[in-house]
């Protein structure tokens, strides 16, 4: 188990850069194999983060909206309701706004480490109520879930996972909190997002400062994301992929964006000092490379959506193996000759 | 417990709801909390560790709690003992 959260990670920092892969691996060195006190995310400085996006958040922003919808609309999908949601992290608003009695909730709890966006939640809520929806607020920590074991019916996580250290500690954290049969949902963002930012960073810094140093997080890849829904023990895992495109006017305002979602770098290897040099050849190489012809830069963001049910007898399940009775070969010779034509 | 639970519900805009009172635990222990409303906050008896409610939300993030003063503490390693539980339900509330 450890041992394979160990390579998880590994293969996580090596998406983010070779330069990761040396911090790490003394890392574990020091902790002696003690995979969960493996620090990637500066939380306390997310936690601030999101403080900060809590006043600079846009009512309605186009990106966080079109994620929440994607993920909510699966709620559609099921027949069943899901009387006692917890909604954790991410973009906590856009997913109360956006639920429209979808999913048959009638207990939400919002979740989040920042004060002020659940204090941005509560007050949004006080303006615009769910109808029939009892919401509660909780500040709390997705790492030290404080929910008590099997009394959700869902989880909604809609792109707060992937700043958790321990993501999968997390989901299995999730997976106790939920009922037999419940639902977890999460939106997360995968490798590929800002693939242009990376590369206008590493470009930048190696022409000014001669090195790179980690600029933006290392992301779970998509093939990541169905082990890690089979390591936290959920049951018919489902695993999709999205990628958006938001155009800016200038690199400058792709920062402020993600500076109002609360996505600002947390690494904490991370360099703490901003070169206003680098910073603006970063800006010069990113439209130099990625502008288009109507002076607008392109930021890619790949969500990657994640579903997953805690176990329950009634579950549909592969057969244990060797427990078949008739040979593929009698299959084909039932079956075979007519696809053969 | 169900006393606190009757009286909390009552007085919604200062305590906290009957849902979250129901649902939440400890985040560290995952052991069930306590509701003081002198200090008005939620203590984890299992470790000894309080966590602030503020403006009715509850803040259970392990770096929010506070590890309770020696004398609690002391009562906390024997939280298995129902009577020390009790004596400090008899304290918060008086």
């Amino acid at each position: 188990m450890r041992t394979s959260s160990i390579k998880f990670w590994q293969r996580r920092l090596l998406a983010g850069g070779g330069i990761w892969k040396r911090l790490y691996s003394t890392e574990i060195a020091d902790d002696a194999g003690q995979s969960s006190k493996v620090k990637i995310f500066d939380r306390h400085l997310k936690r601030k983060q999101r403080d900060r996006a809590a006043w600079l958040m846009q009512p309605k922003d186009s990106l966080v909206d079109a994620v929440a919808e994607n993920l909510l609309d699966r709620l559609e999908d099921c027949k069943r309701t899901f009387p006692t949601t917890l909604c954790m992290g991410g973009s906590l608003e856009a997913v109360r706004r956006l639920l429209r009695g979808r999913g048959g909730i009638e207990k939400l709890i919002m979740m989040d480490t920042s004060n002020d966006i659940v204090k941005l939640c509560k007050n949004a809520e006080m303006r615009m109520p769910n109808e029939n929806i009892e919401t509660s607020y909780v500040v709390g920590d997705e790492e030290f879930l404080p929910i008590k074991e099997s009394s959700l019916d869902l989880v909604i996580s809609c792109l707060g996972l992937h700043w958790t250290n321990d993501l999968p500690g997390a989901m299995i954290q999730a997976r106790l909190a939920l009922k037999p049969d419940g639902l977890f949902l999460a939106a997360i963002l995968g490798g590929d997002t800002l693939k242009e930012l990376r590369i206008a960073c590493t470009v930048a810094q190696m022409e000014r400062e001669g090195g790179i140093s980690p600029r933006l997080s290392p992301l779970a890849q998509v093939r990541d994301a169905g082990n890690l829904l089979t390591r936290a023990g959920f049951m018919l895992p489902g695993v999709d992929v999205d990628e958006y495109t938001v155009r800016y006017k200038n690199p400058l305002e792709l920062i402020e964006h993600l500076r109002a979602m609360g996505e600002s770098n947390a690494l904490i290897h991370r360099g703490k000092i901003l070169n206003r040099e680098t910073a603006l050849a970063t800006a010069a190489v990113y439209e130099s490379m990625f502008a288009a012809e109507d002076g607008t830069v392109p930021a890619t963001f790949q969500v990657i959506y994640m579903t997953g049910w805690r176990e329950h007898p009634s579950q549909q399940k592969a057969k244990q193996r060797g427990s078949a009775t008739i040979s593929f070969k009698d299959i084909q010779k039932q079956f075979g000759q007519s696809d053969e034509r | 417990m169900l006393r606190f639970g009757r009286v909390l519900f009552k007085e919604a805009g200062t305590g906290i709801s009957k849902t979250l009172s129901e649902i939440l635990v400890c985040p560290l222990s995952k052991q069930p909390l306590r509701v003081c409303e002198k200090t008005n906050s939620l203590i984890s008896d299992s470790i000894g560790v309080s966590y602030p409610v503020v403006d009715g939300i509850p803040r259970l993030v392990p770096s929010d709690g506070k590890i309770i003063d020696d004398e609690e503490a002391s009562n906390s390693n024997s939280a298995v003992d129902p009577d020390a539980v009790k004596n400090d339900h008899q304290r918060c509330s008086s």
